[in-house]
């Protein structure tokens, strides 16, 4: 059996026997890659696997990724809190979206064990000024950028560049809508305003269905899936807790009203095919009108198929870059329209052929200064 | 560009390497021992180290490292690739290995009973472990001593000693007969060595040790031996100060560095004479240590 087909049955609980060291090792170095270690440790404790039956070797690596996911739960919670405190004055909107939401969120399977690099933020869009401006004063400030990238930013995207504290080093990324607007595809954000929720402590998510739809827009409109099979088990973990009949219905409603019910057949599909979670006929009958055609779902199952199964690219073959090309290229086609495509891959590829003969540093701006962000090096 | 792969199996880990610089394999091989280079099925970490890309192969040369597929450093000119795989390793273990507490310190041991040096860089930490390492103590640890959790019980994690700019003089003079590295000149620490120990560490490093001192070496040129005991709470705050990954472990790794205290005898030591500071741990502290 491939090392992502034994990930996926050891997700559900199933510990097949007679694994050697070396499979367990392989399905280590998979599962960090995927930041699903952590994920996976909390996830095996809920079915009732001891933990300790497993062989030492994975025993130490799920411990030492509980330990480091407990740690950003923490982090995130003093962030989330600071940030409150900092913005709400500036906002009437402020949301934590995606991992950060999933952490803040009470007791949501989907926020245990789940690591991420940064937290993401929604704000009403005619905030961002004042936003951006206590954000600085209080340390958070965008990295340099060349023109170029400030110009796509600012213009097109539905984010301003990202953040960074100067000491913490925590990352925001400060978004105003969930779509990059050139794509034409950004909804009217008011529909999901209608669909948060507040926690126990006091910090505004979307509701499970709202959550559902934006990881959903999130992993299908994208041109790069480096976690898929992380991503994959959000959905899959959200279907899990909190599908009800008012789940479906919110959600169903919301993709069509917003423009992605296309992407949420998508989703449905792949956590069916992957996962092997059930989907309510009912729901499928609801959104047949807008289940892709029957090429373009084979088309579509070559890619992600691939790329949202646990896997490395050690691992991967041909037929896996390929899926990933073709998951570039679409992702790029859907984001952006034909000018504008190929104005950016023109610029892009430029820089890329000057890598390729400079190396890749001959971008950087200046010598790093290694002293700051290196462990044992000092 | 032919890669070869190898597996490191430096307890309590083991390592995977693929390198395509042979400058990296050259120096694996003259400063870890054979039983350390054999084959395993079953590496905790996988790493590269591989030639810059593009025109930097042939203009000025530069060395890449990965963790898997991170890339944690910027590139390295080529002479300084086997330095950039220690480092590299520094930086896995103190970012991924949480199930220990882990301190920036050297570990030695003698007669069953370890001391534990936590130092800044340029306290004379690492020269202080080259000779101790060869006048009968076992190295345990240069840089990183694993703690377990809730003991003072030190894992040994058995690596060469990493030496800077007039140490290595001093040591080519002390130890003719050791294994060095080659020269990685004008990193940030400046030009640096790796010198490996002797046989009798890499035999043990497998036997854990119980750290019953803890001395914060610091060497002034001026100055003979002068040694203060420390209080529990300037210990305390000294060692915290030196422990990577203590606000990860949280209440763990609190309650390891309060125990480790408060079970040690604490000194800071200022000497400019290795000879006589080890005189002093062997013949003033060691006795009067239980474990």
């Amino acid at each position: 059996m491939p090392i992502s087909e034994l990930i996926v049955v050891i997700y559900h609980g199933i510990i097949p026997e007679h694994l050697t060291l070396s499979q367990w090792s392989q399905i280590v170095r998979v599962l960090r890659h995927q930041q699903c270690l952590a994920r996976l440790n909390w996830r095996l404790q809920q079915l009732g696997i001891d933990i300790k039956s497993l062989p030492q070797f994975v025993q130490n690596h799920l411990k030492n990724a509980e330990i480091i996911a407990n740690k950003q739960k923490h982090q995130v919670h003093y962030e989330a809190k600071e940030l409150l405190r900092l913005l709400q004055p500036y906002t009437a909107k402020l949301l934590f979206l995606k991992g950060a939401g999933y952490s803040l969120a009470n007791n949501a399977s989907v926020g245990h064990g789940r690591t991420y690099s940064d937290i993401d933020l929604l704000v009403d869009k005619a905030s961002l000024p004042d936003v951006e401006k206590e954000l600085a004063l209080n340390g958070f400030f965008a990295e340099d950028l060349d023109e170029y990238d400030q110009k796509y930013y600012r213009q097109w995207s539905h984010e301003i560049p990202p953040l960074r504290h100067g000491s913490r080093g925590t990352v925001l990324d400060v978004h105003h809508n969930l779509v990059p607007l050139i794509s034409g595809r950004a909804p009217d954000i008011n529909l999901f305003f209608a669909h948060t929720q507040t926690t126990e402590l006091g910090y505004t998510i979307f509701k499970p269905a709202a959550m559902f739809l934006h990881s959903t827009v999130h992993l299908f409109l994208n041109e790069e899936i480096k976690h898929g099979f992380r991503d994959l088990t959000d959905l899959g973990l959200l279907i899990e807790q909190y599908q009800s009949e008012e789940f479906w219905r919110e959600l169903v409603e919301l993709a069509i009203q917003s423009n992605f019910a296309r992407e949420l057949c998508l989703a449905l599909r792949y956590t069916n095919k992957i996962l092997g979670q059930d989907i309510p006929a009912s729901v499928q009958t609801l959104l047949l009108p807008y289940l892709p055609g029957k090429m373009a779902l084979r088309y579509l199952d070559f890619i992600f198929v691939r790329v949202l199964r646990p896997t490395h690219p050690v691992f991967s073959d041909r037929k896996d870059q390929l899926a990933q090309f073709l998951l570039m290229t679409r992702g790029h086609y859907l984001k952006m329209p034909m000018p504008i495509l190929l104005k950016h891959t023109f610029w892009k590829g430029y820089r890329n052929i000057a890598t390729t003969l400079l190396g890749s540093n001959f971008w950087d701006k200046a010598e790093p200064d290694n002293n700051k962000d290196v462990v044992g090096r000092q | 560009m032919t890669f070869s792969q190898q597996f490191l199996s430096i307890p309590p880990f083991c390592f995977e390497l693929s390198t395509d610089v042979p400058l990296v394999s050259k120096n694996i091989r003259n400063i870890y021992p054979q039983s350390v280079i054999n084959s395993s099925d079953c590496p905790d970490y996988f790493f590269a180290v591989q030639y810059g890309n593009g025109l930097r192969r042939i203009i000025r040369p530069q060395a890449r490292f990965f963790s898997d597929q991170h890339e944690p450093f910027k590139p390295i000119s080529l002479d300084c690739s086997f330095a950039l795989l220690e480092w590299g390793m520094n930086w896995c273990i103190a970012t991924q290995e949480m199930r220990f507490v882990i301190v920036h310190a050297a570990v030695l041991e003698k007669d069953g009973k370890a001391i534990l040096f936590p130092a800044p860089p340029g306290s004379g930490k690492s020269t202080l472990t080259a000779w101790l390492a060869f006048h009968g103590w076992r190295l345990l640890s240069d840089e990183m001593a694993l703690l377990l959790p809730g003991s003072q019980t030190v894992v040994p994690f058995v690596r060469p000693i990493c030496l800077k700019n007039n140490s290595i003089t001093l040591a080519k003079s002390w130890f003719p007969d050791a294994r060095f590295s080659t020269i990685a000149r004008n990193t940030h620490k400046g030009d640096v060595v790796h010198l490996s120990p002797p046989a009798h560490s890499w035999e043990n490093n497998r036997v854990p040790a119980q750290v019953v001192a803890i001395v914060f070496p610091k060497y002034q040129q001026e100055q003979p031996l002068t040694v203060t005991q420390l209080n529990q709470a300037q210990a305390f705050s000294a060692l915290a100060e030196n422990a990577f990954n203590f606000s990860l472990g949280g209440q763990a790794g609190f309650e390891t560095i309060v125990k480790l205290v408060e079970k040690s005898q604490c000194y800071e030591a200022c000497y400019n004479d290795v000879a006589e500071l080890e005189e002093f741990l062997t013949q003033d502290v060691l006795p009067y240590a239980n474990i």
